[in-house]
């Protein structure tokens, strides 16, 4: 018996059926590059995962040592600046990639029957992937952060009944403290990469059983052959992405390394608090609309989000018309002023 | 696009970012390792000086490598290398070294901060001949008590034993013998073969030259103790030095920071290195611990320092990190008037009766012969000393009991009544001291008021439920002249006369002169 018959007759996988799986056709529009940046965020979860281990083995989640260990790691650990500027900038494009990706699914309407599910998986991996940022950034332990932390809990501290609740359980205790971090660094290392990984193999389950949403283009040749192979026609695509993503990452982690600005100061608060800029429009309309209204306002439009392919239906059903585009567009732009107002700002 | 161009261009892309990883590597090259705890360097010259005396002295080779020196790499010879001519020079090895390493030899790195050393106070510890302390130590006790004593402290003049010829002696390796009396010494004073004064590892204790312990109180409790100048035993009665030794428990201090700044670098509370030699955020670190004090405290009699309102400022600004400026102002002016006190009241008056005393011929011009003159010695040298070292450190016990009590204790127990035994029959002398006791200060002793003996008695009947506070406790030696006539009677001894404690000042009886 040789060893590959050994391993075959005690796990029982066909390669050939791997190979003619992998092979299945994908549509033609997957071609255009635009159109691939699904695999993207994926991609750099990979980088994620790989470079946040590293820093894990170094990162102390404790207030008076946290930010000295982050200081240890850029200053100390060799390569260590490199793998944290990498985890800075590949969380940040995940962000936009994610982002992106899911402006793409809400223009061309892919959110519609039968892929509602699949719309709303994709749209927690769009929150999961926000507060991965939050929760990231805080562990910095950096007086900005430090303080944007606070803001934050104190939010949920608003949501009407259960908020109270919901802001002690993620601070652990009624104010930011001592266990505030490693609560961050258990969400941030435990709890939301299981998350992601249940619902990203979800979310590509429901791709697999419903194929990709098919697009047509006014240049594309009816003749021609509707779909092309996954693999290794797509993943070669895909593959260059990764390397060329790889080599303009590295090229930003070198020369935008992250900074490690003033240590955290419970006592001082800064004059400006900031968050990063992917709340930049949360944090504008706070100061527009004021704590609680924000709050409320914020919850529903999420609620809206996560529900859209159903919120959908029923305006469509009341308005006969089809809204998703001219509301996107709205939603869209809305967030874009939000965000540049709060940058030029202070 | 094909299969086989799609692989080119991942072909491509990888190979683009394998340059990529060595401009990473070439970048990481260029990373400074801040706070990167290095592994001791052992340069050439050094290597073998360490190999044999790891065997030979694995202590000191041992406190070498732990050092700040080992790791920057400046070994053995860096410091004890000799030059041709000098005095101590042998060949050891191969390689012309000396024993001593001098401020001279510092300076080769440390250029400024040996210089300023070389100018302070500290560095003159050496210059003691004509003291009376070194009278004391050299005769009147003796030679061997100065060598082992003094001059461990104030340093020694080094000197090498010689033979007839007076040449230098030699070992058999040619190592020229240094005179035992005179080294080992550490003595922050030294005086060196080399021309230069003082040395840097009075402070800095070789062969580790830890800067935290340079910082710690310890490491000034080496000389400043005991009951000539106890600021060691002051400060840690004052609530700086309690401040420090929780502040120090609890991980606070952090001493072992290069840069050590009070106010930034720390704040929970001072050591003797905070006020008198370190850096705040205004004023950089110096080896002239006298640039921040106002009084010179050691003499018979206090007096401003140079340029003491500019070393003043120092001072205040480096209390103004942990204290208001009324504050700082209050402590100045308890400790000025703690001062002026002590010289007003009593080193002046005492200055001036023994200047009459040996102007009159009643003591003699040799120190210590006579009993006033130890007297006198404890008045201002031990006691008088505590008083006003105390009050400059807010350390209560040691400017009140150890201090002022015994400087009164001192001057109207003991040095009055001695220089009167000597003053009989030589009027001239008999009325300066009488012109002393006729100071306001004094006059206490000749009449107490009504009302200040009222007040006495009141407090100890209120608080003890006995009145006779006023009388003289028990074992109080007689008075040594008969009381005057108009001296009020002492309390109604009707209730029965309290018995002192460590509680219960037991004024004395308002006629004892």
């Amino acid at each position: 018996m040789t060893a590959m018959e050994w391993v075959k007759s005690r796990f029982p996988v066909d390669q050939q059926s791997i190979i003619l799986r992998l092979q299945e056709p994908v549509p033609n529009h997957l071609k255009r590059w635009w159109w691939c940046l699904g695999g993207m965020p994926a991609y750099l979860f990979i980088i994620q995962v790989i470079t946040g281990v590293i820093l894990a083995f170094y990162y102390v989640p404790e207030p008076s040592r946290a930010y000295e260990s982050v200081a240890r790691i850029s200053h100390e650990i060799p390569l260590g600046w490199w793998v944290r500027s990498l985890h800075k900038w590949s969380a940040n494009l995940m962000i936009v990639t994610v982002i992106l990706h899911t402006m793409r699914v809400f223009f061309t309407g892919a959110f519609r029957a039968p892929r509602e599910l699949n719309w709303i998986f994709g749209a927690l991996l769009l929150i999961i992937t926000l507060v991965f940022g939050f929760t990231g950034y805080s562990l910095v332990y950096e007086q900005l952060a430090y303080w944007g932390a606070t803001v934050a809990t104190n939010l949920a501290d608003t949501v009407p009944l259960v908020g109270t609740y919901i802001a002690r359980f993620i601070r652990g205790g009624s104010e930011i403290g001592p266990d505030t971090l490693t609560r961050f660094f258990v969400f941030h290392i435990g709890i939301l990469p299981t998350l992601v990984l249940v619902f990203l193999s979800l979310h590509i389950l429901m791709v697999r059983t419903h194929g990709v949403t098919e697009l047509h283009f006014e240049d594309e040749d009816p003749k021609e052959k509707q779909t092309f192979r996954f693999y290794p026609d797509h993943i070669l695509t895909e593959l260059m992405i990764g390397v060329g993503l790889l080599i303009a990452i590295s090229a930003v982690a070198v020369i935008w390394p992250p900074e490690l600005s003033e240590k955290a100061n419970p006592l001082v608060t800064p004059a400006h608090i900031k968050p990063e800029w992917y709340f930049y429009f949360t944090f504008r309309w706070l100061k527009i609309a004021g704590l609680n209204a924000a709050v409320l306002t914020l919850g529903l439009a999420s609620a809206i989000f996560v529900f859209w392919p159903f919120a959908d239906k029923a305006l469509t059903r009341v308005f006969k018309r089809d809204l998703t585009v001219p509301l996107g567009i709205v939603a869209v732009l809305g967030i874009f002023a939000l965000t540049i107002w709060e940058a030029m700002a202070h | 696009m094909s299969l086989n161009a799609k692989r080119i261009i991942v072909g491509l892309l990888s190979f683009l970012f394998l340059v990529t990883l060595i401009i990473v590597a070439w970048v990481e090259g260029l990373q400074e390792r801040v706070g990167f705890d290095p592994l001791p360097v052992l340069s050439g010259d050094n290597r073998p000086c360490f190999t044999c005396h790891q065997e030979k002295t694995p202590g000191i080779a041992a406190q070498w490598a732990d050092g700040m020196h080992a790791k920057v790499g400046v070994g053995c010879y860096d410091c004890h290398l000799a030059e041709k001519g000098d005095l101590d020079a042998w060949h050891h090895e191969g390689k012309l070294i000396s024993t001593l390493v001098t401020p001279k030899d510092c300076g080769r790195c440390h250029k400024d901060i040996s210089a300023e050393f070389q100018k302070s106070h500290h560095a003159k510890a050496g210059q003691i001949l004509g003291s009376l302390d070194n009278v004391l130590g050299e005769i009147v006790e003796g030679p061997a008590a100065a060598h082992a004593g003094c001059q461990q402290c104030h340093g020694s003049k080094i000197a090498f034993q010689k033979d007839d010829r007076g040449e230098i002696k030699k070992d058999k390796n040619g190592k020229p013998l240094l005179e035992p009396t005179t080294w080992p010494n550490t003595g922050i004073g030294r005086l060196n073969h080399d021309g230069s004064i003082g040395t840097c590892s009075a402070c800095h204790s070789r062969h580790r030259f830890s800067i935290e312990m340079a910082r710690r109180p310890d490491n000034c409790g080496k000389c400043h103790l005991g009951p000539d100048h106890p600021q060691k035993e002051i400060y840690e009665e004052s609530k700086h030095g309690i401040a420090f030794v929780t502040a120090d428990q609890q991980g606070l201090m952090k001493m072992s920071e290069a840069e050590w700044v009070v106010g930034e670098t720390y704040n929970s509370a001072p050591t003797c290195a905070t006020c008198h030699v370190s850096a705040t955020k205004n004023q950089p670190a110096s080896h002239n611990p006298g640039a921040r004090i106002t009084w010179t405290l050691r003499p018979v009699v206090s007096k401003r320092q140079e340029n003491w309102e500019d070393k003043k400022r120092a001072m205040v600004d480096v209390c103004g990190n942990c204290h208001a400026p009324d504050w700082i102002a209050g402590h100045y002016t308890q400790y000025d008037n703690a001062v002026n006190l002590y010289n007003d009241k009593f080193a002046k008056p005492a200055k001036r009766i023994m200047d009459a005393l040996k102007k009159a011929k009643l003591v003699t011009a040799t120190p210590f012969d006579d009993k006033i003159e130890w007297t006198y010695f404890y008045l201002w040298h031990h006691e008088g000393r505590r008083a006003r070292m105390g009050a400059s450190m807010m350390a209560p016990d040691y400017t009140q009991w150890h201090g002022f009590f015994e400087v009164a204790e001192r001057f109207y127990q003991e040095l009055i009544p001695e220089a009167r035994e000597l003053a009989h029959n030589h009027p001239q002398v008999e009325a300066v001291i009488a012109q002393v006791l006729e100071m306001e200060p004094h006059r206490w002793k000749k009449e107490m008021s009504q009302a200040e003996l009222e007040r006495v008695r009141s407090f100890y009947k209120q608080r003890y439920g006995q009145g006779e506070g006023a009388h003289p406790p028990a074992g109080t030696p007689p008075a040594q002249t008969p009381p005057p006539a108009e001296t009020p009677p002492a309390a109604e001894p009707a209730e029965p006369t309290p018995q002192p404690t460590d509680h219960q000042p037991a004024p004395a009886k308002p006629s004892e002169v």
